[in-house]
């Protein structure tokens, strides 16, 4: 029994946090949500260069092999300086799903390119109103001799402009479940994209329009109307990782609430004195080592493919996005009024959590996914042991 | 990261869980679990089940080998509280002992206190108590007021101690006095070893709001102990106090490893009780609740396995134990509340009466005191704020 970060994982936390110091930590979403999108440009040849975007590809194509635990260091530290970028899509999504579901051609195609930090991926998931069920997936791929011909629209498209490639679930037949996984390079294609604007200027979001787009059937991701299951695979990825970062984001305002509570003088004292505003932010400590808990847990289960992989990501889920939410609001009330200005940086983790709530899911689905788990297996009710 | 147990844990494991099979009363892993209410047949109740954890060598089974325990590890009494949850077993009435007294003495008590006592300890033949808080210092502990002066080769002792679990059972107390004002209240304290059977002890009954009888009042009129009951040095008491704290390892690990057994019962009692002839666990604002409070039992857990696996690397715990300690007190509460709102109008009957049963009832008043109990949930906070996060420390006086 040994539940914490090994020695390995603890070298990935230390050596992200020096790399995003070194360059501009908070500043880094501040620079990019004010236009110098250079600054992902540059954050990206910095990941490759530490190997950072391999790691989840197997070493015979360049990477390190690795599961999602070793990600969880990398993200939180990512989380701590609200980080812009597809790297989550890219690593915890895009990579285990070609790994798992790839040809052999799209994997000699793809994984040293993703590897080596030259091809970043995003997932163009949602449409319509934005909610995530069969459904709602409704670009339409008919075939044409060796190609799909996709027409419809996806909304926030998170960084597909700065992505070579897309993920796209969508619809190849007339019953509900029949969506295939497409891969879309967007330097083959004629997309057209369209910013979002988003309180969340650190997720830049795009609205994908695909007009009689060709692309090849070789690019079909595993088997043609098995794009949703193969998709309930990534999102376990994605929130997995998700969680982690967020929890990034809850360790940084526990910290940042402390020392202002420190600094900052009122009646005489330090504000943290005062009952009402210390005792606030043990409230928000323990969220965040709950959270994290959850968060380890969840990538722990991912990793070991355990029994209760499913209700563990969805415990985190639920937990880890309201804590963010409540924690980020609660860091604003700490600051006072200087909490409510762009120059502090409050605003940023709020802007994050809000923008995260919903997103694969609201944490009222993940519990209702949690009880259907729980209550389906009895056996999980044996106390853990 | 893993949560593996070594073969010898699963060993210690399944020695344990067999023994509790052969040993637990009749019928009492099946859910008969009768616990006689008067304080005699209790007081039998409790010292025979002490006893037999004895015999069987499962009372404190972190103590040295030559004193009749096991030498365990760490995991070794997690795993023990986790069988011993997972049974619901009895109480250890004489858990003071075994848990805090005993190790003290063992580490800082003299050869003869060791000789006169330890092995009384772990056989349940003495019960003990622990004479801490006073009507006027509750939180603020090292305020005790409680005198011993010494006379000859005694000390007399005058004063009132208030909250003392088992008092009336017990024949030991483990009792803080202030033998001096230096006016620095954390000086002066000294740790006394006190017969309860003597003229100078009178113990009355506190009636808790669970209308059971746990806690007393010590009323301490020119009560005797003497110059081979002191623990530790004259004066050092405060420190001995907190060596006796320290010894309480796995408190709070019983404490979760409860309540995430109790959220299984939660949950298996909305699968039984329905509302408009629909089981509870079918509602869809039910479900959300009983989600939201598996996802902060199971985080509860975690951090506490966490928590555990720093102490391990650390060689001693940390004030992480305060996070914990809040955090099981809070959710106990809730859970139990909720059990409770679950069971709609009938839900106040109680005793003989109850719609489920009624040990509902009787936690969800028991809960009341988790957060006060063993330092208050205030405390915990400032606790984990000043020594955790780094935050200014409160005003004292």
């Amino acid at each position: 029994m040994e539940f914490a970060l090994n020695e390995e994982q603890q070298v990935f936390q230390r050596s992200t946090q020096q790399f995003l110091k070194s360059k501009g930590d908070l500043e880094i979403p501040r620079e990019y949500s004010e236009g110098k999108e250079e600054v992902l440009d540059d954050l990206w040849i910095g990941l490759a260069e530490l190997g950072y975007m391999g790691i989840t590809v197997s070493e015979s194509y360049g990477g390190l092999g690795m599961g999602p635990l070793t990600l969880v260091p990398i993200l939180e530290e990512m989380g701590r300086a609200v980080i812009p970028g597809p790297y989550i899509e890219t690593v915890a999504f895009a990579a285990p799903l070609i790994e798992k579901y790839g040809s052999a051609e799209q994997k000699e195609k793809y994984l040293e390119q993703l590897a080596s930090g030259n091809r970043k991926f995003t997932v163009a998931l949602l449409e319509g109103n934005g909610e995530l069920s069969p459904t709602n997936i409704n670009v339409l791929a008919t075939q044409k001799d060796n190609e799909y011909v996709l027409d419809g629209e996806k909304i926030l498209v998170s960084h597909a402009d700065f992505a070579d490639t897309l993920i796209v679930p969508v619809r190849t037949g007339n019953n509900e479940q029949d969506i295939s996984l497409l891969i879309v390079d967007c330097d083959s294609s004629t997309l057209q994209m369209e910013k979002q604007i988003s309180m969340d200027e650190s997720r830049k979001m795009i609205k994908v329009s695909f007009n009689e787009v060709a692309v090849p059937k070789l690019q079909l991701l595993g088997d043609e109307n098995t794009g949703w299951e193969i998709l309930q695979d990534g999102i376990q990825g994605l929130n997995t990782a998700w969680c982690s970062n967020m929890v990034g984001g809850l360790d940084r305002i526990v910290e940042i609430a402390t020392e202002y509570a420190n600094t900052r003088e009122q009646f005489g004292q330090p504000i943290g004195r005062f009952q009402a505003v210390k005792h606030k932010i043990v409230e928000m400590k323990m969220n965040l080592e709950t959270a994290r808990s959850l968060a380890y847990y969840a990538a722990w289960a991912l990793e070991n493919n355990t029994e209760d992989v499913v209700e563990a990501i969805a415990m985190a889920r639920s937990l880890i996005t309201e804590s963010f939410i409540q924690s980020a609001s609660d860091n604003i009330q700490v600051h006072g009024g200087m909490g409510f200005t762009w120059e502090f940086d409050c605003h940023l983790f709020l802007k994050r959590a809000k923008s995260l709530e919903n997103y694969l899911g609201s944490p009222e689905d993940y519990r209702e996914q949690v009880v259907s788990e729980l209550v389906g297996n009895k056996e999980s009710l044996i106390l853990e042991r | 990261m893993d949560f593996y147990y070594t073969t010898e844990e699963e060993k210690f494991r399944d020695e344990l869980r067999q023994w509790l099979v052969d040993n637990l009363p009749e019928g009492w892993i099946e859910g008969k679990r009768e616990i006689p209410q008067d304080n005699e047949g209790q007081s039998k109740f409790f010292r025979d089940w002490q006893r037999k954890l004895f015999d069987g060598g499962w009372s404190g089974i972190s103590w040295p080998e030559e004193y009749g325990g096991r030498g365990a590890t760490l995991i070794e009494e997690v795993i023990y509280e986790q069988e011993m949850a997972r049974v619901q077993a009895p109480p250890q009435i004489n858990v003071i002992g075994v848990a805090m007294v005993g190790p003290t003495l063992l580490q800082i008590g003299t050869e003869e206190q060791r000789e006169r006592y330890v092995n009384k300890i772990l056989n349940g033949e003495e019960i003990w108590c622990q004479g801490y808080s006073e009507p006027n210092s509750g939180s603020d502990l090292a305020a005790l007021q409680t005198s011993a002066v010494k006379k000859g080769d005694k000390w007399i002792i005058n004063g009132q101690k208030i909250w003392t679990s088992m008092a009336h059972l017990a024949d030991r107390c483990f009792l803080l006095a202030r033998t001096e004002n230096t006016g620095k209240k954390h000086e002066g304290i000294t740790a006394f070893l006190v017969d309860m059977h003597q003229e100078g002890v009178e113990t009355r009954p506190i009636r808790s709001i669970d209308d059971q009888h746990i806690f007393n009042e010590v009323f301490l009129n020119d009560a005797v102990a003497y110059e081979a009951d002191i623990v530790g040095e004259v004066n050092k008491g405060w420190k001995v106090s907190l060596t006796l704290l320290s010894h309480e390892r796995t408190g709070v690990a019983r404490q979760i490893f409860q309540l995430n057994q109790v959220f299984d019962e939660l949950v298996e009692m909305a699968s039984t009780l329905k509302k408009n002839g629909r089981p509870l666990i079918e509602d869809p604002i039910v479900r959300q609740n009983i989600g939201r409070l598996r996802a902060k039992s199971k985080g509860l857990l975690l951090n506490y396995y966490r928590n555990l696996t720093n102490s391990i690397r650390n060689g001693y715990p940390g004030p992480e134990g305060s996070m914990d300690k809040l955090g099981a007190s809070e959710l106990g509460q809730e859970i139990y509340s909720y059990a409770l709102s679950l069971q709609g109008s009938v839900n106040t009957l109680w005793k003989e009466n109850a719609a489920v049963t009624a040990e509902w009832q009787y936690e969800y008043l028991r809960s009341r005191a988790y957060t006060i109990e063993g330092g208050t949930s205030e405390i915990q906070r400032n606790i984990i704020a000043e020594r955790i996060l780094g935050l200014p420390k409160d005003i004292k006086y």
